[in-house]
């Protein structure tokens, strides 16, 4: 019996060994594989790398203990097996390419090990692995891929999961993504200033998929969806940090921020999606819904023109300051809109435009924007395009034209939850009862 | 994932401590806080005074209040950190990194209804 005790505790013990090793590898992973990154100039390479560290690791620290740097011992580890392979190889074929790299890689063995490098050096890395990592020259799904294995350490069963596609899809994609930075001899550097702003934006496009692959899963009860949510916002984060004059960087938090605080407000139970307008407001997280205020005052503060993500930021922050739906401020959600229009001439964000001037100027006005946008045609395919017209004709008690909108709407959405409840809507103007 | 990092101090730690070493003290959290934020995993953090506290009660519609300090406690809550991080694995390891840890006690709670 006793033995049996002693036997489970030390097993015990021993599984929480290596699931705190886990942990560690995900909190320290992305800064071990940028640093080893800059050395090695090869992403792939570093990866490999970092991950036999983590195997040396699980073997030993259970044994011994984990150590006082953990971050620092798999970088030092990291380093010390790159530099045995590339001199093993380096011996056989002596190009000077590995010579330059084993040389590299001594020099900066003997500097001090990485806690004590200047911050300054590994934000450095961290944002240059960022910007190779969702390098325009891959495909989105690479980028994706790539950001959420190097940045977040998720593996790739975990990035499949929230995907919902097989997991040799995503070994696939990481695979190619890797192997098409290194045939195109990608730098591991910082863009220059002329490509900063579209280097950029893609990173923000990455992050911003990421995010809302996680926070359009309605249905989905798998937690890795929303988990997805939470990486976006952590990558997003980081990113303000790193690149903290990045006025976009800051407004895409900002939205985020106060997307995720309407988390827990947006299905009912039977999982139903809830409108914006209908959401109870005071189940609204006010410390993201704060942060995401906070960092638009860090966007005012740069004084830059504003860019798509402050624009959408400041338009969810509109509906963020309104205690009730009824409260709204619409003329400046319309400003809003105008000016994103503008800059991005989509016509999805067009129709939300209609939305806006719809409740700021009346639904006549809403429809004759609305009704532009069915002549070009660009929406022809997009539910929410009679669905907008529908709610706006039946404000205008135009009852017949609203149903059969909110029929045609129902025909054209993907989602089942959707097309029930335009149905619904369609069937009460039917009867017409609103 | 919501975990809230509850710095437990013993009471009259911080009495014993001469200005200096209290500065010292406050600019290592501080710092730690920094690092927790340059991570994307901090939600909101701050240290409590321990010169101020009241505890109230409401019975049967009357409010009591007691003024601190409090005799009774051998412990108070001195600071949080409020994080936002994957797994408890994560959580209890920015835990082991937290200064305090040396001198304090670090509890570590998920966020969540009181029913569960």
């Amino acid at each position: 019996m006793k033995s049996n005790a002693v036997l489970s505790s030390w097993s015990m013990g021993n599984t929480d060994i290596s699931r705190s090793i886990e942990a560690i590898w995900r909190i320290e992973s992305a800064k071990v594989i940028a640093s080893l990154a800059r050395m090695l100039r090869d992403v792939g390479l570093a990866e490999d790398f970092a991950h036999d560290a983590l195997v040396i690791a699980l073997e030993q620290w259970p044994r011994v203990c984990v150590p006082d740097k953990p971050g620092a011992w798999l970088l030092t580890t990291a380093r010390h097996r790159a530099i045995d392979q590339l001199r093993r190889r380096a011996t056989l074929t002596r190009t000077h390419d590995m010579l330059g790299h084993e040389l590299d890689m001594e020099q900066e063995d003997s500097n001090q090990p990485f806690e004590t490098v200047a911050r300054e050096g590994i934000d450095d890395d961290l944002l240059r692995l960022l910007f190779v990592a969702c390098h325009p020259i891959l495909s989105r799904e690479g980028r994706t891929a790539l950001t959420l294995r190097l940045l977040g350490g998720l593996t790739t069963a975990e990035i499949a999961r929230a995907f919902l596609v097989p997991e040799p899809t995503i070994s696939q994609r990481i695979v190619r993504a890797k192997r098409t930075l290194r045939e195109a001899g990608v730098a591991f550097e910082i863009p220059s200033a002329d490509e900063r702003q579209s280097r950029l934006a893609s990173v923000l496009e990455v992050i911003y998929l990421i995010f809302n692959e996680g926070y359009s899963a309605t249905a989905g009860n798998d937690w890795m969806r929303p988990a997805l949510c939470e990486e976006a916002l952590r990558i997003g984060r980081i990113l303000a940090e790193l690149a903290p004059d990045d006025a976009e960087a800051h407004g895409l938090v900002a939205l985020m921020e106060i997307q995720a605080s309407r988390f827990g407000s947006r299905v009912d139970a039977r999982g139903d999606p809830i409108l914006l307008f209908d959401q109870d407001r005071t189940r609204w997280n006010r410390l993201l819904i704060q942060r995401g205020l906070n960092a638009l005052t860090r966007v005012d503060a740069l004084k830059q023109t504003r860019g798509p993500y402050v624009l959408q930021a400041q338009i969810a922050a509109c509906h963020a300051r309104a205690a009730a739906a009824g409260d709204t401020d619409w003329p400046a959600i319309e400003g809003l809109y105008a000016e994103l229009v503008h800059l991005t001439a989509s016509p999805v964000i067009e129709l939300n435009r209609a939305v806006a001037v719809g409740m700021a100027r009346g639904p006549a006005a809403g429809l004759a924007l609305a009704d532009q946008l069915s002549a070009g045609g660009a929406l022809d395919s997009y539910h929410l395009l009679p669905s907008v017209r529908a709610d706006l004709l039946q404000k205008l008690g135009r009852i017949a034209e609203a149903c059969s909108e909110f029929e045609r709407a129902a025909t054209l959405t993907q989602n089942e939850r959707e097309r029930a409840l335009l149905q619904r809507r369609a069937a009460a103007c039917m009867r017409g009862t609103v | 994932m919501s975990y809230m990092l509850l710095i437990v101090e013993p009471s009259g730690q911080r009495d014993a401590r001469t200005l200096q070493q209290g500065k010292e003290v406050y600019q290592r959290m501080l710092d730690y806080g920094e690092s927790l934020r340059v991570k994307g995993v901090l939600v909101d953090c701050n240290s409590l005074r321990s010169d101020d506290a009241v505890r109230l009660n409401v019975r049967s519609g009357k409010a009591t209040f007691t003024d601190g300090p409090f005799a009774e406690a051998k412990e108070l809550v001195g600071g949080f950190f409020l994080l936002n991080c994957r797994t408890r694995d994560e959580a209890l390891e920015y835990a082991r990194q937290c200064p305090a840890a040396e001198w304090a006690t670090i509890e570590v709670r998920g966020v969540g209804p009181c029913y569960l």
